[in-house]
């Protein structure tokens, strides 16, 4: 009895039986892919060297690749970022009517649940050789590839991530903060900038640090509108591997690619640690009698938002017709060959997309509620390292993930690549991010006293768990779960590398269609897998309101 | 500089889920310069929805909100010129107190020396030289309290609202909160509204009280004049607590009238605020402390049900003991070592003070 707060309970074989299959899954599908990689970046014949990155260093294209990814990852942040503030201070500090801030949300969704390509192949619908914007406004010699393409199609995608975390901060501001600036005499204006801006500062950073991470990491815009003439770190890495079939090469790439996105992981942790300043206090005020920056601010303000949800409504519009024309912008009869030839020679891609994430989910579902529970609950020794181990996959840049993955199971002891395995492992470690952290949280809301009393009635831990515990963090498992479902159909940097001839994917055949031109296939396989998207979506939604009826009361959540 | 204040028939009506609610109905008010104004009543009655209109923070759906005689109904909040306080402070928590206390003052666009005078002045007068340095979250709840007050202080309001503003304070701080409040409102001379769901604090602060229920005023009177005569039921039992008796009244006797329960007769005051007539239903409102044992002509036999030891006083539960009544009696009667406590079950007669009872119609 020397310290007996440091004391846990002791935990029993069965529990401990699980906490070493989780050491042992995140082991292999983890750290030994992070290990193997820095293993070859690093180790040049038999002893530690940096000989892989004198080409990096050297290579003035390579050199710009790294400055290029760093421009436009800065580049897109501030846009993405200002973008993603319009459209949360519309949406949580104007009084709009609510079918149009609904609306507005929506259509800040859409590009968060959409395969990567979407906009990219709009961008180059309209913008592109032949493009309908070009045409219309009878624009010659306008080249929109390079970083101009990219900034614009990165930005579109990547705005609602800003989006997302704003809302949330700008909602979480105490209205009667506002109140109490205005009836103190102040315009609505110094409202805005003494107030409202100040609080919302953190996640201002936040956000911003969100989308330099996501366009950094980001492999499908630069690859379809980057172009020769502006290369960047993840599109560099895969042409070495697959154009030239250097590992090594591509490793040491990566690895610049792993520096900046680790730097941007740390300061956002950092960020996030550090006390805020928005609290949830007293009664909720509602919403603030300020209703916007006056009459002139705020006009402006709408017609842009609106002017950006309907160009990304425009967006999804163009795809959509570029799958029923036969060739776009020379030959628009209509046509459903387009989705003949999806059907005919892309349904193993649609079967397999299906296969693979119907079997990752609920693996990510059981992984979400086994991680968190058993660092945030249970407390077992070294939780932190499991938490950040089991969330070290998102952090890294996709390709480097995958690369990771193909120097790791492309050799003895485990030999994985070209199988489903691979495919399925590297999404649930990836992606299942989004549901450790939400049963984290939602753990650390529920009351342990509600536990205890479970308990004191004589329950056992495992009947605990069961009928109290899970029932209380489902919604967030399932949210998980719906994140992940998402992101295994629709992502495509990790797994381009792991694809095979058995196993494909609709993403990789839409991004073979467009390095072929065949931009109507490329549409028609977008369409079907939003649509497919769309479903699988919607179906766990309709799962997550029918068997969570009674989690929502709020009893005992704090 | 203090102003007075006019309500005329005032609504507020809200549509939620698609179905109106009325928050407010047909509230007129008249506040004099200078005045303490408590709005008071049960949570949802719609006391604060009619200070926020009075603040600008809402609109009215119909009726008019004057400032003396300019009319303010639709004026924006930043230019009424009305300090409010917070149930939460609202204290700025980006900024330093003295930052906190200036930013009317800089709204203002007052001198730097100005804005430096008068935050210590407002400091001072709350008892918080010394927080100037710190942030919001460094003070404590009755600390930050009073820098809120200080905050709407120093912009010499021409009217100062407060929004229940000790509800998140301890017992303690409270009560002292109650005469420091009161005390720097008097000092001022500011024509105050001051919301509370908490009668202690309604009786012991204000010049006059609102009582409000479910969005109308029930009665607006001095604190004794509302705890003498209550105007309803309601206000009688929300204001302290009262025994309810249904009856009959039977005759008048100047300002003094006859009351029947079940064949009981018994005297008390008339009611000044809803006069009962002779022959109709009436109410007899008798308070828990009026009651005793002592001998005497105006009293109603009791059967007692259950006595509570508080300490200084025995709480008992009766019923009265009358044919065919059910009517449950609450009784307060001081107790020292040596005073006699009556038994469960106990049949006896409790007396009251016609005066300190009052008959209203029902």
């Amino acid at each position: 009895m020397v310290n007996s707060l440091s004391q846990r309970p002791r935990l029993d074989p069965l529990t401990r039986a699980v906490v070493a299959a989780l050491w042992l899954a995140l082991g292999i599908f983890v750290l030994y892919p992070a290990f193997r990689l820095l293993w070859l970046a690093f180790w040049v014949e038999g002893k530690f060297s940096l000989a892989n990155f004198a080409p990096v260093i050297t290579n003035w294209y390579d050199r710009m690749a790294l400055w290029n990814s760093l421009l436009l990852g800065g580049a897109v942040a501030v846009s993405g970022t200002l973008l993603g503030f319009s459209f949360a201070y519309a949406v949580t500090r104007l009084s709009l009517p609510t079918w149009f801030s609904m609306a507005l949300s929506a259509v800040s969704m859409l590009p968060l649940i959409s395969p990567p390509f979407t906009s990219s192949i709009a961008l180059t619908l309209s913008l592109g050789p032949n493009g309908i914007l070009i045409k219309l406004f009878g624009l010659q010699d306008f080249n929109f590839y390079g970083f101009w393409g990219t900034f614009l199609s990165e930005t579109l995608t990547f705005y609602p991530v800003a989006f997302m975390t704003l809302t949330t901060i700008l909602s979480r501001i105490d209205s009667n903060l506002e109140d109490a600036a205005y009836s103190m005499g102040a315009s609505p204006l110094r409202v805005f900038r003494t107030v409202t801006l100040p609080l919302a500062a953190p996640g201002l950073a936040n956000a911003f640090l969100l989308v330099f991470a996501c366009s950094l990491a980001d492999f499908a815009t630069p690859l379809v509108l980057a172009g020769h003439s502006f290369p960047v770190l993840p599109t560099q890495a895969y042409l070495q591997i697959t154009g030239m079939y250097d590992l090594k090469g591509g490793a040491a790439l990566s690895f610049m690619l792993l520096v900046p996105a680790l730097i941007v992981y740390g300061l956002q942790y950092h960020w996030l640690s550090k006390k805020s300043f928005v609290t949830v206090s007293g009664k909720a005020g509602g919403r603030s009698s300020v209703k916007g920056p006056g009459p002139v601010p705020t006009a402006l303000l709408l017609a842009f938002l609106t002017f950006v949800a309907v160009f990304i409504l425009y967006i999804y519009a163009l795809i959509f017709i570029g799958s029923v024309v036969r060739v776009w912008g020379i030959n628009n009869t209509l046509t459903f060959e387009n989705y003949k030839y999806v059907f005919n020679f892309g349904r193993k891609a649609i079967y397999d997309t299906l296969i693979i994430a119907c079997v990752g989910t609920p693996i990510g579902g059981l992984l979400s509620v086994l991680v968190g529970y058993a660092t945030e609950r249970l407390k077992v020794k070294g939780h932190k390292t499991l938490e950040t181990v089991s969330l070290l996959n998102f952090a890294l840049p996709g390709t480097v993930v995958g690369i990771a993955y193909v120097v790791a199971f492309n050799s003895k002891p485990l030999i994985l690549t070209g199988t489903v395995t691979i495919l399925i492992a590297s999404y649930v470690f990836r992606y299942d991010s989004a549901g450790i952290r939400n049963v984290i949280a939602a753990l650390q809301q529920i009351d342990p006293s509600i536990e205890e009393a479970s308990a004191s009635l004589g329950a056992s831990s495992a009947r605990t768990f069961r009928k109290v515990t899970l029932p209380l963090v489902l919604p967030a498992v399932l949210a998980g779960m719906r994140y992940l479902f998402i992101h295994s159909m629709t992502a495509i940097s990790a797994t381009i590398f792991l694809v095979s001839v058995r196993w494909s994917l609709i993403t990789t055949r839409i991004l073979e269609c467009m390095t072929e031109l065949q931009f109507a296939q490329a549409c028609a396989f977008s369409i079907v897998l939003i649509i497919l998207v769309f479903i699988a979506s919607g179906f766990m939604a309709l799962l997550a309101k029918l068997l969570c009826r009674t989690g929502n009361s709020g009893g005992g959540v704090r | 500089m203090s102003v007075s204040l006019t309500l005329n028939n005032v609504n507020k009506t809200f549509i939620k889920d698609g179905e109106e609610f009325h928050a407010v109905s047909d509230v007129n008010l008249s506040v004099n310069t200078g005045e303490f104004l408590t709005f008071l009543g049960p949570s949802g009655c719609g006391k604060t929805t009619t200070l926020r209109m009075v603040a600008g923070f809402e609109m009215p759906t119909t009726g008019s909100i004057l400032m003396g005689d300019r009319d303010i109904t639709y004026m924006p909040a930043n230019e009424r010129n009305i300090g409010f306080v917070f149930q939460n402070y609202a204290l700025f928590p980006h900024m330093k107190i003295f930052d906190n206390v200036a930013y009317g003052l800089r709204v203002r666009g007052e001198s730097k020396t100005d804005i430096a005078r008068k935050v210590r002045e407002g400091l001072a007068l709350v008892g918080l030289e010394k927080a100037e340095e710190r942030y919001p979250n460094q003070l404590s709840g009755g600390e930050q309290q009073r820098v809120a007050l200080a905050r709407v202080l120093v912009l010499r309001p021409s009217l100062l609202l407060m929004d229940e503003p000790l509800s998140n304070l301890d017992a303690k701080l409270r009560i002292h909160m109650r005469s420091e409040i009161r005390r720097i409102q008097q000092e001022l001379s500011l024509t105050c509204l001051y919301v509370t769901h908490d009668q202690k604090e309604a009786l012991t602060m204000s010049d006059r009280i609102m009582v409000m229920n479910r969005g109308r005023i029930e009665q607006v009177g001095t604190p004794m004049e509302i705890y003498a005569d209550p105007a309803s039921a309601f206000v009688a039992d929300f204001i302290g607590q009262a025994n309810l008796i249904p009856g009959t009244l039977v005759a008048e006797e100047g300002d003094i009238g006859v009351f029947e329960t079940h064949g009981v007769h018994v005297k008390a005051r008339l009611g000044c605020q809803t006069p009962p007539a002779v022959g109709k239903e009436a109410l007899l409102i008798v308070r828990p402390e009026n009651l005793s044992f002592a001998e005497s002509d105006n009293a109603l036999p009791i059967v007692v049900e259950h006595c509570l030891f508080e300490g200084d006083r025995l709480d008992y539960q009766a019923r009265l003991a009358a044919e065919g009544a059910a009517d449950k009696l609450e009784m307060s009667v001081p107790f020292l070592p040596g005073t006699q406590i009556h038994a469960d079950g106990t049949n006896i007669k409790v007396s009251f003070q016609p005066h300190g009872a009052v008959i209203i119609a029902k």
